[in-house]
């Protein structure tokens, strides 16, 4: 483990709260933190308890992250199409 | 241009899913689309993990995941309290399925019993070894002494589960679903595993004194 990553494993155990959700709770609000983000709320404030699991579990981010990417294109109106995500696979 | 699914309400994809007949055919179908349209966008950012795939099984993984989704989210249409958009909620369950597809194909080759780091020595190899050059010397044994906190509450103060999970995932960088297929229990047990011995690691470093503040100061980026 490189000085980096022991940074960042330094930082979720010191961001280590008594109580935090788990993976579970996180998917069901998972989109409610999307929906007030991508309308322009403080999510974070409303749902802090989401942010900290995100920051500490990599697969529940990983699937924020892409949630939050597609709600902001299609909240844009620019969702890709299915032929262009087809093609867009090589 | 926007597809026919997202012109309906929230409340048209409940009354159209819980229909009969056509209607509930044709959202469906619809639905189907947005899934699969979210576990193509998925895998489009992800193409790395399906090095040994070509194109005509990465598009075929895509239409199982959708078609998984589809199952779980009419198995929890009910759980749907319409505090987002219906297709936000909708697309977090292909991304799921998704997520979890690419990370298993990129891993699937790899025994998660023989991984580099992952008998009794790893820890003071791992100590040794992440010694970083052109510190000052007494930043560097700062450094040694959290990383020798670190190694010493690993070794005695976390339960075999703990330990085993977090060289899983901590040191081989092994991912959650991973871990999940391995060890038979689900995300929430790993979860838990985990903060618990986050739990540990952090009131053992601060009960050898090490707040965090300092500590951290110790290992972001060397000025």
């Amino acid at each position: 483990m490189n000085r980096e990553r022991f940074d960042a494993w330094l930082r979720n155990i010191y961001g280590t709260q008594d109580e935090e959700i788990s993976c579970t709770e996180c998917f069901d609000l998972v989109s409610r933190f999307v929906e007030l983000e991508t309308s322009g709320r403080d999510a974070v404030a409303e749902l802090p308890k989401v942010k900290q699991h995100i920051e500490q579990c990599r697969a529940c981010r990983d699937e924020y992250e892409n949630l939050r990417d597609l709600a902001r294109f299609e909240n844009e109106g620019g969702a890709p199409s299915l032929d262009n995500l087809r093609s867009s696979i090589r | 241009m926007l597809s026919m699914s997202n012109e309906r309400t929230n409340d048209e994809w409940l009354h159209d899913l819980n229909a009969s007949g056509e209607s509930q055919e044709v959202a469906i179908a619809d639905l189907r689309d947005l899934l699969l349209r979210a576990a193509l966008y998925f895998f489009s950012r992800n193409l790395g993990d399906f090095g040994g795939l070509n194109r005509d099984e990465i598009l075929q993984r895509a239409e199982d995941c959708a078609q998984d989704a589809l199952i779980a989210l009419m198995d929890h249409l009910q759980d749907f309290r319409g505090d987002s958009k219906f297709t936000t909620w909708a697309y977090k369950f292909a991304i799921n399925f998704a997520l979890m597809s690419a990370r298993h194909e990129r891993w699937k080759g790899v025994s998660l019993d023989e991984l580099p780091f992952s008998n009794e020595g790893t820890f003071s190899e791992w100590a040794l070894q992440d010694k970083s050059d052109g510190i000052a010397p007494d930043r560097s044994a700062l450094q040694n002494e959290v990383r020798e906190t670190v190694q010493d509450v690993i070794e005695h103060d976390l339960t075999d589960k703990q330990r085993r999970v977090i060289l899983m995932m901590v040191f081989n960088e092994v991912p959650m679903d991973e871990v999940v297929r391995h060890l038979g229990v689900n995300r929430n047990a790993i979860y838990k595993m985990l903060h618990d011995a986050r739990r540990k690691l952090k009131s053992g470093l601060q009960a050898r004194g090490f707040e965090v503040g300092e500590t951290l100061a110790l290992f972001s980026s060397q000025g």
